[in-house]
């Protein structure tokens, strides 16, 4: 309904950021820069898994992209137009799926779905039906109409997920989406989300810790330093999650690049 | 991390258990919270055997007023008049105190702006206020009316604005990142907490206008309680002002009992992660 046949295209850019950078001036203390010359784009339909080092800036970077931080210089395009545009012209055309649930403890689960579809504007009936769907595909039919109290972690970010793909996104942004579930819940939501991203056409970006994770679900691998930029880049080829081989080389080469970027960090703020 | 779902479990199967064991006890909480009022009246009415009633009346003779205020119009319309003018005043000052409360929440330099001043009122005493409205107005209503709100305002202000304040960051942010505007920001997210922040300040401004509801009517008013209780303190009608005290005593007490339903039954989503006793 919401899907733009050209941005699943393939070829063109649908996410393109050019020299970005942005600092914080924390409440004390010297300013700290989380996004430094940051450039990279990311075709439709790309599987992107982000890895660098904890307080890269990572997080920073997806609240830009979903224009509620702005960026100090540089540019993000998203679809052909600025950010805080893009935001604006569609909103929903860009989702985010947290960390924590971020579920609202008031509203059934059925409810919390729609929350997307309710902000844009979809009528009542039309919204709770849809997210009926959405839990059903995510699993949850049974509890349409449990409290998030009432259901597990696991549960509840099922629901996160059911959330975000409920607005029918072209982008999905995973911030560390499986890292606060038990490994046996996270492999099965990994796997569940893979399926629903691919049956959708959806492009996702997600920021994981985990390198099995960013081989799974990513066929390509942005590797950031600190502040945020990008050092290496690593295209996954299909399959590669299940050859041992394949996997611990991608892993050393990617340790290998945030330890060798960590020491050029070390050695400018030393010079 | 762990899946928390063993915990919740454990703590949901623990807690009918307690319930039951609470049941199963040779007294309810209901029954045992009574029993320091049964020795007090005990207390009272032994009292009452020693010495004139016009000190201790007895018990009977308490009842007795209480059964006559009930049954006489006369009586109990002062009693109802008083009780409306309390609610008016609870429910004016949340008319008025919400959206200050809530403005204030939402924007810093409208809380620098009016705090100093909500600060400023709440340090006034309410007798210093009956004063004042006696000079400033000739209505008796309207002298009560604004001593009561002018005390109950700043409690609702500082409640919603707390109530406000305490919405967690990673919740706006996740319903920013849906595109929400600023009225469905407040619809969507502030106004539930706003809703628990008027249950707690209704509850606590019905506690405050009772204690000060008779301070505002002695002077001056003609019909309330406050002209009956002016009365019985002329004729040393001890009976008359103990049953009009436990009147309003109930009165506070249904009120807050009333908010207390309706608040676990409008917040009933907290309910299920705080089990309440
Ligand atoms: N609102 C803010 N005010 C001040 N500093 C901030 C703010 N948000 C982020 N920062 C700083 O920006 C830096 C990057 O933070 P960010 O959350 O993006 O890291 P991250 O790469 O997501 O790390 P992690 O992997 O641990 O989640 C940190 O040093 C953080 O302190
Ligand atoms: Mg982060």
């Amino acid at each position: 309904m919401h899907a733009d046949p050209q941005s699943v295209s393939g070829a063109r850019p649908i996410i393109r950021v050019r020299h970005a950078c942005k600092s914080f001036v924390p409440f004390k203390g010297r300013s700290v820069e989380a996004i430094r010359d940051l450039t990279f784009d990311v075709a439709a339909s790309d599987y992107v898994a982000i890895v660098g080092p904890t307080g890269a800036g990572k997080s920073v970077l997806f609240d830009c992209l979903l224009g509620l931080k702005t960026l100090d210089s540089g540019t993000i395009q998203i679809d052909g137009t600025q950010v805080a545009d893009y935001v604006r012209r569609k909103s929903g055309g860009i989702a985010r799926i947290f960390q924590e649930d971020r579920l609202l403890p008031w509203l059934s689960a059925t409810d919390n779905v729609a929350l997307g579809l309710q902000i844009r504007g979809v009528p009542e009936k039309e919204r709770r039906a849809q997210a009926r769907d959405w839990l059903e595909k995510v699993g949850l039919g049974r509890f349409a109409d449990a409290l998030p109290s009432e259901l597990s972690g696991g549960m509840r970010q099922r629901a996160n997920i059911a959330r975000a793909f409920a607005i029918r996104p072209d982008i999905i942004l995973l911030d560390e989406a499986f890292s606060a579930l038990d490994e046996i819940t996270a492999m099965k939501l990994r796997s569940d989300f893979q399926t629903l991203a691919h049956a959708q056409k959806m492009t996702f970006l997600i920021i994981t810790h985990s390198i099995e994770e960013a081989i799974f679900l990513g066929n390509r691998i942005l590797v950031f330093g600190s502040p945020a930029r990008l050092v290496h880049e690593i295209d996954v080829p299909p399959g590669a999650a299940e050859d041992r081989g394949l996997v611990d080389s991608i892993r050393a080469e990617i340790r290998q690049c945030i330890s060798a970027s960590g020491r050029d960090d070390i050695a400018s703020r030393q010079a | 991390m762990v899946d928390v779902q063993p915990a919740t479990n454990a703590l949901e199967k623990a807690i009918p258990v307690l319930g039951e064991r609470r049941n199963n006890r040779l007294f309810t909480p209901w029954v045992s919270s009574l029993l320091p009022f049964v020795f007090l009246a005990a207390l009272w009415q032994g009292a009452s055997y020693y010495s004139t009633p016009f000190l201790f009346p007895g018990l009977g003779k308490i009842a007795g007023s209480i059964w006559t205020i009930l049954t006489t119009w006369d009586l109990l319309s002062q009693g109802l008049l008083t009780w409306a003018r309390l609610v008016g005043a609870v429910l004016i000052s949340l008319v008025l105190g919400v959206p200050i409360g809530l403005v204030m929440g939402l924007s810093p330099r409208v809380d620098h702006f009016i705090r100093p001043l909500v600060k400023f009122f709440m340090g006034v005493p309410a007798l210093n206020w009956v004063i004042i409205v006696v000079i400033w107005f000739a209505n008796v209503e309207v002298r009560i009316a604004f001593v009561l709100i002018v005390l109950c305002l700043p409690i609702t202000i500082f409640c919603v604005y707390d109530s406000v304040r305490s919405i967690d960051r990673k919740l706006t942010d996740m319903l920013l990142s849906f595109g929400a505007n600023s009225s469905q920001h407040i619809h969507l997210l502030m106004w539930p907490f706003v809703k628990a922040a008027v249950f707690t300040s209704a509850k606590l401004n019905v506690g405050n206008t009772v204690r000060t509801v008779i301070v505002a009517e002695l002077v001056g008013a003609p019909l309330g309680i406050g002209r009956e209780l002016d009365m019985a303190k002329n004729l040393f009608d001890m009976a008359n002002v103990l049953a009009w005290t436990l009147i309003m005593v109930a009165m506070a007490f249904v009120m807050t009992n009333t908010i207390e339903f309706l608040e676990r039954h409008t917040l009933r989503w907290r309910g299920q992660s705080h089990a309440t006793g």
